[in-house]
């Protein structure tokens, strides 16, 4: 069974892009598009093992969801939460709370290269 | 007092001539009044049969000529020529002394004293000079005189009237001379007065126009100005500061600074920044405050005295300028700066994915041509996104706002960093990057590592920009103490001796054609430059043409005060 991947990003294309790599790597996929869909897909279904987070999302902020949610929600303890952003400051500031920031551009390979060695061996 | 005054007093032209004619009239008046007196008391004494008329007759003949004669002379003086009544009077007095005793008497007796009155009187009532001439007219009466009675002439006695005669003219000359002077001296003071009182009136009148001038410049200008005291008392404000804050001058006036920063329209975070300003009396040149929905910005210079060459603070003025519309432009050009920044970079990153995807055939396989063009745009778009960066940058730093941001960091992970990003890049033009870092430089230091490492990367691509073969090196090292520096060396173009001054400007590459050759808009080295500048650091360069670069940049150094901190990134 494949471990499931969250995609948080408001651009389609990004999220497009994103799910090929950690399709390719194996994972299980699925996209929300803002912060709230986010938050409401978080309180209920299964647990991912992986959350790729924009921080500039709409509704609910990224930084929002990180600190208010995630990081507050017990069934989530173990997912590992991959921030993504522009702003390189922003980044740094949640370098705490998130298990990764990658800073935007991000690449394709890099994404699948760093999700591919996160995903347990079977 | 005034009409004795009036009737002693001709007035003439000549200051000595008024001072001789009113001593005539003093002695013809009191010559006139005594004789007058004698003639009263002797007429008198005849009407009263105290005395017989042959007796005193010839007194009171003498008196009352005396008494015509003194009217006359005193006419003659008052409507004519002062010399001509003091010759008359003096000649009429030595005369009248003549005859006044018996002929022995005058000659060489009694009487013989009497012509000394003349001839004193003389010196001040006609020229100096004339004393003699007046002892001449006694010497000659008194021989006639003596002749006249069988007798030798008083020698002596005229040799002393020559001596009263020269002592006289003395006396009299050097009177004249320092009235002479006293008189210069006087006229020169009334000079020197006319003289300083034309220039205070004028200065006055310049003054009066210079502030004048100046309280128009100060009511006509369009920034708001208030002077204060030592003690922060608004002793000055001008009509635009009314304006700008809405308020009446007279709540700005002769009030202290305090008064205005309790005002509710300022915002609290102005209030505080008002306080720090007054408490600490350290004032930036110039800073914000929001009051009501203005903002203003405040600018505050100490006013000192040295014209007693003493640098006394006398108080402080501060311009107010509205800053509105220019802090609303700021705001927007600093959204629009985020907004720009993340609008072309998502965007680009999708193309950048995309293409990434070509080649990582992730849609089934690609020929090699197909696989090289999707390199190419992964090329181009990574160079667009490093010259967005560049320009945002770049405006950001135009407008003050990039900020260095200091938290530890180890500098062995900018030499990690710097492989992760530029290997490809140097191993793509067939070139070698190598590392070294010195072993006295501290494992952690404080410093902004994104900034460094941009830096880094800026310096790094330049160099490898200009390099066909051989080696970028990069160094970090311990020059000196409190100092740590990167070095980046290559063994490419190099830079022509002329153009070195010029290369951490903004928009050039030396030659300026060479922007195309190169690409680039050149924004990278004038980053560096004012990244460097603004962790107060120093950037330098060493070049020869065909020989290779070396960029220095040596920094303070700071060290955390904990070395270690667990950072996780990528």
């Amino acid at each position: 069974m494949s471990e499931l991947a969250l995609i948080i990003e408001d651009d389609e294309d990004l999220a497009n892009i994103f799910a090929e790599a950690l399709r390719g790597v194996g994972f299980e996929v699925e996209h929300v598009a803002d912060g709230q869909a986010g938050q409401d897909r978080l309180k209920q279904g299964s647990v991912p093992f992986l959350i790729l987070l924009d921080m500039h999302i709409p509704h609910i902020s990224g930084a929002d969801l990180l600190t208010n949610i995630i990081r507050k929600d017990e069934r989530l303890a173990k997912t590992i939460v991959i921030i993504t952003t522009a702003d390189a400051r922003m980044g740094e500031a949640y370098t705490e709370q998130a298990d990764f920031v990658m800073i935007k551009p991000i690449s394709f390979v890099q994404l699948r290269d760093l999700t591919g060695r996160l995903r347990p061996k079977e | 007092m005034s009409i004795l005054s009036r009737f002693l007093t001709v007035s003439t032209i000549d200051p000595d001539d008024t001072r001789r004619r009113r001593i005539l009239n003093i002695l013809v008046a009191s010559v006139g009044i005594l004789s007058f007196i004698a003639l009263t008391i002797f007429l008198g004494s005849v009407i009263f049969k105290v005395e017989s008329w042959a007796n005193v007759s010839l007194v009171i003949i003498g008196s009352a000529v005396t008494v015509v004669g003194s009217v006359i002379i005193y006419l003659i003086n008052y409507f004519w020529s002062g010399r001509i009544a003091a010759t008359i009077f003096l000649v009429f007095l030595t005369f009248v002394f003549a005859f006044s005793d018996t002929p022995t008497q005058v000659a060489s007796g009694r009487s013989l004293f009497a012509f000394a009155i003349p001839i004193i009187m003389a010196s001040i009532l006609l020229v100096p000079w004339s004393s003699f001439v007046f002892s001449s007219l006694s010497g000659i009466i008194i021989s006639i005189i003596a002749a006249s009675v069988d007798r030798v002439p008083n020698v002596p006695a005229i040799i002393g009237f020559f001596v009263i005669a020269l002592v006289s003219w003395l006396s009299a000359r050097s009177l004249e001379q320092a009235l002479n002077e006293l008189r210069i001296i006087n006229m020169n003071l009334d000079h020197v007065v006319v003289e300083r009182t034309q220039a205070l009136t004028e200065s006055l009148e310049r003054e009066r126009i210079e502030a004048g001038r100046n309280q128009a410049i100060l009511n006509s200008i369009a920034d708001g100005v208030v002077v204060f005291d030592t003690k922060w008392n608004a002793i000055l404000a001008n009509p635009a500061l009314k304006s700008m804050l809405d308020l009446p001058l007279e709540l700005i006036v002769n009030k202290n600074f305090r008064d205005l920063i309790e005002h509710p329209r300022l915002s609290p975070k102005s209030r505080g920044l008002l306080y720090a300003m007054l408490e600490h009396d350290t004032q930036p040149p110039s800073f914000r405050v929001e009051w009501g929905k203005k903002t203003l910005s405040i600018s505050a210079a100490q006013v000192y005295d040295n014209s007693k060459d003493k640098n006394t603070n006398i108080g402080t003025v501060t311009v107010f300028r509205d800053f509105t519309r220019e802090a609303e432009v700021e705001k927007l050009k600093s959204t629009f700066v985020a907004i720009v920044s993340h609008e072309l970079r998502t965007p680009l990153n999708a193309v950048l994915g995309y293409a990434e995807m070509f080649k990582e055939a992730v849609y089934g396989p690609m020929n090699e041509k197909q696989v090289n063009m999707a390199d190419r745009i992964m090329k181009n778009t990574q160079r667009l996104l490093g010259l967005i960066n560049d320009l945002l940058d770049q405006a950001q730093m135009e407008a003050g706002k990039l900020t260095i941001q200091m938290s530890p960091f180890r500098p062995a992970e900018l030499l990690e960093n710097i492989h992760g990003v530029m290997d490809q890049i140097v191993h793509g033009k067939g070139l070698k990057l190598t590392s070294e870092i010195d072993d006295n430089l501290p494992e952690a230091l404080n410093g902004d590592v994104a900034r460094l490492q941009q830096i880094l990367v800026n310096l790094v691509n330049n160099s490898v920009k200009f390099t066909d073969h051989g080696t970028v090196h990069v160094r970090l090292f311990c020059p000196f103490v409190n100092k740590w520096g990167m070095e980046v060396s290559d063994t490419g173009h190099g830079i022509p001796e002329p153009e070195i001054p010029y290369i951490f400007d903004t928009f050039r590459q030396v030659d300026g054609v060479a922007t195309r050759v190169h690409g680039g808009f050149g924004l990278g080295l004038s980053i560096v430059k004012q990244l460097v500048n603004l962790m107060n650091g120093d950037i330098k360069v060493k070049s020869k043409v065909d020989r290779g670069s070396i960029f220095t940049v040596i920094l303070p150094m700071v060290v955390p005060e904990e070395n270690t901190e667990k950072r996780k990134n990528l």
